[in-house]
């Protein structure tokens, strides 16, 4: 997948995330922060986001080891390979 | 169908849950390290065979673990994964004074470790799957009596096993919100090949000490994941279940 689908793919599983919670959906940018306020993901949402992506891009990038990252960005440029 | 992984399927209470299982619909996946001749019985087996699946995995190795479930999930394909019974493990008795450490790491290893990383790596598939497809699920971790009562000789044992029930508590905490519970399951004394580390004195006197007046068999367990796995047990989690015909109370 490419960068921009990766990214695709993140903001389309944040957004049924919120939903799913009943909360509204702002709008989603590179810069938003994954665990900030502004979305309302919690550590679980989190959990269940990163499983998502592994089925659909075929990887973990956290399997050997935590990544620090705070932004959507940031986690789309982990999946990119 | 729903279906299930039961881990250590290759021989005793592990073997005796499987064929249960596959009696009662569910389809059902497990390992072991090597293939046994029940395995091969049941991937033969008419009306069992193409709802089991064998894979070969050394429990407590982290990329076999991982390699195992993908595999196993993507032969039930929409049937995904319902549940995961932790059932691989091993015991070795001895007094720690002259215990190998390296049996102990062994132990730790496959009991402890291994229950972890399957349980990481099911999780992921349940978390994964959407409500419409297979919502919630179950993770049963079988346990021992003697990780809460410990036992002359087994101290090591006794720890992976204790650590397997505060890791199904903290799990239970961790995934509830998504409706997968996690319990354990802990046996007392088992007649199977894992209480032939006690000496026929020791059973006897256990036999004795049992207010059932007996040791439990491999159904009394079969029974115990079963209730887990069914809708019935959805309220519950973080629990641990003891069967053991009454001797701890």
């Amino acid at each position: 997948m490419t960068e921009d689908q990766i990214y695709a793919a993140i903001v389309e599983i944040i957004s049924q995330t919120l939903d799913d919670k009943g909360l509204d959906v702002p709008e989603i940018t590179p810069a938003t922060e994954v665990l900030g306020d502004e979305l309302g993901i919690d550590s679980l949402d989190l959990a269940t986001l990163v499983s998502e992506l592994e089925k659909k891009i075929g990887f973990d990038p956290f399997a050997k080891g935590f990544i620090e990252f705070k932004t959507v960005g940031e986690l789309t440029k982990l999946y990119v390979r | 169908m729903r279906h299930v992984i039961v881990t250590g399927g290759s021989r005793g209470l592990g073997a005796v849950m499987i064929e249960g299982l596959l009696a009662d619909g569910y389809r059902v996946s497990t390992c072991s390290r090597k293939k046994t001749d029940n395995i091969a019985r049941l991937e033969a087996h008419p009306e069992y065979g193409p709802y089991f699946f064998w894979q070969a995995c050394e429990v407590g190795e982290a990329d076999q673990v991982d390699a195992f479930v993908e595999a196993a999930v993507a032969w039930a394909g929409d049937d995904g994964l319902w549940g995961l019974v932790n059932n691989a493990g091993v015991a070795q008795a001895g007094i720690l004074a002259s215990f190998p450490n390296v049996e102990s790491e062994r132990i730790i290893k496959i009991n402890l470790l291994g229950t972890i990383q399957m349980a990481r790596a099911a999780s992921k598939v349940m978390l994964a799957q959407k409500p419409s497809e297979n919502q919630g699920g179950r993770i049963i971790n079988i346990s021992s009596i003697i990780g809460t009562r410990g036992y002359n000789g087994l101290s090591a044992y006794s720890a992976s096993k204790a650590g397997v029930d505060g890791f199904s508590r903290a799990l239970a905490r961790e995934l509830g919100r998504r409706q997968i519970t996690v319990n354990s399951v802990a046996p007392g004394y088992v007649a199977t090949e894992m209480s032939s580390t006690l000496s026929p004195s020791q059973l006897k006197q256990i036999v004795g000490r049992t207010p059932l007046g007996r040791l439990a068999d491999e159904d009394d367990i079969l029974n115990a994941v079963r209730f887990f796995l069914s809708d019935g047990a959805r309220m519950i989690t973080g629990q641990t279940l003891i069967i053991d015909g009454g001797i701890s109370t």
